[in-house]
């Protein structure tokens, strides 16, 4: 290969120290010889894998940050499969900083960059460098590929995705189901249900509000205002709202209504909106009882609204992260088997179809 | 009987916080400037506290709500985990309002029912209300009384009516008891929470997960393999800020052991709980207080306690005097300013394990844990090595600061021949979490308003406390012979006689 075509050279200082894959663990031992004073720490095996081309360096930017509040062995995997000539390329680093402000805790990177076929290749590699017992999380940046395999998929304990991201997600879904089956404690992690949080939260909190929770029987429209990019997640609150409601999905000709549990008919707007957050607001309307979630573009809160009358009760609370490092740095801080989001699969898959 | 909120399901895997009316009484008081509003503010910023709560200070200070709101506004800036952030303190700030009056006068209390009816009208007429007793001990009756008086203590319909209260629960069973009279005939016990800061801690709560969610300790705990348990609470501060005054009432074995160090034992100690509800615990809990062996005479005291105070002596560096110098402490003060107790556990489990508590000011660093002193491995093998096999396994948990768990353990030193030393596994929050805790405050709040007792102390696991307490104080001021009170220097690790009530047991305190 020449140098003028190589993505990434071998001096590469975001990506560490260039080093045979081979010779990884001994390598990786002698970063750690350097410094007595530095601290090791990892509670899990984070693979970022992405086929986009450049990512690996942004991935590193990424781990960097990430690493503050998630200690973790990082592997970056940065594929180019229109190479034709297969090649297999390793960096290591560390991501040190200073914990309480004196000791220096820091987590290991490996990078790896391939090119040509490389389905086998990329999973052994991979599998021969995860820290034993800890979990792995698997986060795939982009478009599913067929590197998700079944064998891929049967040692990964937490899957993220962003649904939003993808140009068909009815079928990146069904492609999930499919290589997922002989993992049944998969946890599915999707950024596009992570940036609606505290939508969802303030939505619960506004129906804990007795005014709300009677007129919850009386509902009649659902209105929800998204960016065009974001639709998944406006999608995925309306199925939530659907799901732990007990209403009824009801598809026509692209169009979805839905239907209370008392068989009164929900009209559902969706409005695309470019000028809009993922979500910009989400109103629920039952007669004279309005329950809102909003968040204006650039705004640093999301407000909470509950109108009923002449009974008005107001409250803000934080956004959700917009950016994949901190949607990630959430998800991993909450942790848990995300039942929720498995609960309201299925309403959204119906949804996508519909 | 109300509908359950179907959008709360499986949306975080706790306790539902409601929205309600909160009345701190004592408003003016540093506990609700430092502790309890930036612990709310908190929540608000963490979008845990649910939207329309109300508070109410209630204080004997003639003030307006704008001079209430600002004093809390100019501690909150400095004092607020999450910073202070105008927008949302603007949002918060507003349900705050302030309402004066003296603590004994009824009319008080039947203003603030009022009150609290105008914002319920809001609600269709119902609303929540949970009562906070932030005021000095001796208000306790008082409030509760008039309370009952304006009917606050009861609730509406589908509603509920909660009290929290503060330390110090009693000065001894007597007047334990009676509180608990006084508080039990003006609130159900299941709405009575009685706060012990240190059950908010993130360590204290990780105990429990330590203990039961982890299947390699769980066997190793009992006699069998323990030799035996240490709890520890040090600190370096003296009676700065006119502390004194409140201590020489007090004293660490009052302040300290009677809630705090004696809640961790009995997380420490206790069987599992058949579940996590809060009676559940708490069930378990108590009889670990119930199974301490009474040291019910002055010789057991004398034998099994060491009170002590600190002479002048040397701390971070700095020269600092001994207790009975200290501001507003009696030159010829009878008050421990440390103390260690042995303490023995009358169950199967625990027979024959001793376990040490010490508390004390003036001590070298602040530093609160528990550690857990494996018996050591029969050394068949190793006993013909110079020096043996030093120490034996050591589990400790660090409540603060730097909260942790480390596990000491032996291992061989690298080379040809065989040498043992002791290492450390070490497991730091900070370090492995990044993400900070919030407050214990926010933990205790937030489960008061979710209606979560599990962290808070029942009726029977204080007065078991005091009834072992007594024992000691009685000893102490009131028997012909009291046992002494021993002297260290401080900026020492306590007196010489509580290292000897572990060496005559074979045992050494742990060094810090």
């Amino acid at each position: 290969m020449s140098p003028s075509t190589d993505p990434i050279p071998d001096v590469c200082p975001e990506l560490g120290v260039a080093v045979p894959v081979a010779a990884i663990d001994l390598e990786l031992r002698k970063l750690w010889e350097q410094d007595d004073a530095r601290t090791n720490a990892s509670l899990m095996n984070l693979v970022v894998y992405s086929e986009k081309p450049g990512a690996l360096i942004e991935n590193s930017e990424i781990i960097r940050s990430l690493t503050r509040d998630h200690a973790c062995r990082a592997i970056l995997v940065g594929i180019d499969r229109t190479e034709p000539t297969p090649s297999l390329r390793a960096w290591i680093t560390a991501h040190c900083h200073l914990a309480d402000g004196r000791k220096s805790v820091c987590c290991e990177q490996i990078a790896f960059y391939l090119t040509g076929r490389v389905t086998g290749r990329f999973r052994n590699t991979v599998f021969a460098h995860l820290n034993s017992d800890l979990p792995l999380v698997f986060w795939w940046q982009g478009e599913l590929s067929d590197i998700l395999t079944e064998s891929l998929v049967r040692v990964i304990d937490r899957f993220i995705i962003d649904s939003s991201a993808w140009v068909n997600p009815a079928a990146s879904f069904a492609i999930i189901e499919e290589v997922s089956g002989s993992n049944p404690d998969l946890i599915i992690q999707d950024h596009a249900w992570t940036r609606s949080w505290q939508f969802r939260v303030g939505i619960a909190g506004l129906f804990d509000d007795p005014v709300a929770l009677q007129a919850l029987p009386h509902i009649q429209e659902v209105e929800i205002i998204h960016h065009p990019d974001h639709r998944n997640t406006a999608l995925q609150v309306l199925a939530w709202l659907a799901v732990q409601a007990g209403w009824k999905i009801i598809s026509n000709k692209g169009t979805i209504a839905l239907e209370s549990s008392a068989g009164s008919a929900i009209t559902v707007a969706l409005h695309a909106n470019p000028a809009s957050p993922p979500l910009s607001a989400v109103t629920i309307r039952a007669g004279a009882t309005q329950v809102q979630v909003t968040q204006k573009a650039g705004a640093s809160h999301v407000e909470r609204t509950l109108d009923a009358g002449a009974y008005h009760a107001t409250s803000l609370s934080p956004i959700d992260p917009t950016t994949s490092a901190e949607l990630v740095a959430v998800q991993l801080a909450r942790g848990g088997r995300n039942s929720l989001y498995q609960k309201i699969l299925p309403a959204f898959r119906a949804m996508l179809e519909a | 009987m109300t509908t359950p909120n179907p959008f709360r399901e499986d949306l975080v895997s706790r306790s539902r916080a409601e929205s309600c009316s909160i009345v701190i009484f004592g408003a003016t008081g540093d506990l609700t400037h430092r502790k309890l509003i930036p612990a709310l503010y908190n929540l608000a910023v963490d979008g845990e506290l649910p939207t329309g709560v109300k508070i109410i200070g209630f204080a004997r200070r003639d003030k307006s709500d704008a001079d209430f709101r600002s004093g809390l506004e100019e501690l909150n800036r400095k004092v607020s985990r999450s910073g202070h952030d105008s927008e949302i303190w603007g949002n918060f700030i507003q349900n705050v309002s302030y309402h004066t009056s003296e603590f004994s006068d009824p009319a008080g209390f039947r203003s603030l029912a009022e009150k609290l009816d105008a914002i319920d009208a809001d609600h269709g007429g119902k609303g929540n209300r949970l009562f906070y007793i932030a005021s000095a001990p001796e208000f306790f009756d008082e409030i509760l009384v008039n309370l009952k008086n304006a009917g606050l203590n009861e609730s509406k319909p589908g509603c509920w009516a909660r009290v929290i209260v503060e330390k110090p629960f009693g000065t001894d069973l007597a007047t334990a008891k009676h509180l608990n009279e006084v508080v039990n005939d003006t609130f159900q016990e299941r709405d009575t929470y009685r706060i012990d800061h240190y059950l908010g801690k993130e360590t204290a709560q990780n105990l429990m997960v330590l203990r039961f969610a982890n299947a390699i300790f769980e066997p190793l705990w009992n006699s069998k393999y323990i030799s035996h348990i240490q709890i520890t609470c040090s600190e370096n501060l003296g009676m700065e800020g006119g502390r004194g005054g409140y201590y020489e009432k007090s004293g660490a074995l009052r302040d300290m052991v009677q809630n705090h160090l004696l809640q961790l034992l009995s997380l420490v100690a206790m069987e599992p709980p058949t579940d996590l509800s809060a009676d559940g615990v708490r069930d378990e809990k108590v009889k670990v207080i119930r199974s301490l062996r009474q040291w019910d005479t002055p010789e057991k005291v004398a034998q099994n306690v060491i009170r002590a105070q600190y002479t002048a002596g040397h701390v971070d560096g700095n020269p600092v005097p001994g207790y009975r110098e200290e501001d507003r402490v009696s030159p010829q003060s009878n008050t421990e300013a440390y103390v260690a107790v042995r303490l023995l556990i009358d169950t199967w489990r625990w027979s024959g394990v001793p376990f040490y508590i010490r508390m004390g000011k003036r001590l070298p660093k602040r530093s609160t844990e528990i550690s857990i002193h494996f018996k050591e491995a029969p050394c068949v093998l190793f006993n013909a090595i110079s020096g043996g096999v030093p120490g034996s396994n050591v589990l400790v948990i660090r409540i603060q600061p730097d909260e942790g768990i480390s596990l000491r353990m032996v291992s061989k030193i690298p080379g040809t021949s065989l040498r043992l030393e002791p290492v450390k596994m070490d497991f730091h929050y900070a370090t492995s979490f990044g993400k900070g805790s919030p407050e214990a405050y926010e933990r205790l709040l937030l489960d008061a308003v979710a209606g979560d007792a599990t962290l808070f102390a029942r009726r029977d696991e204080v007065e078991e406390a005091w009834k072992f307490i007594d024992h000691i104080e009685r000893a102490w001021h009131q028997s012909p012979n009291p046992p002494p009170m021993a002297e260290f220097v401080a900026g020492s690790w306590g007196p010489k006689e509580a290292d000897d009530l572990l060496h005559g047991d074979g045992n050494a305190w742990r060094r810090l």
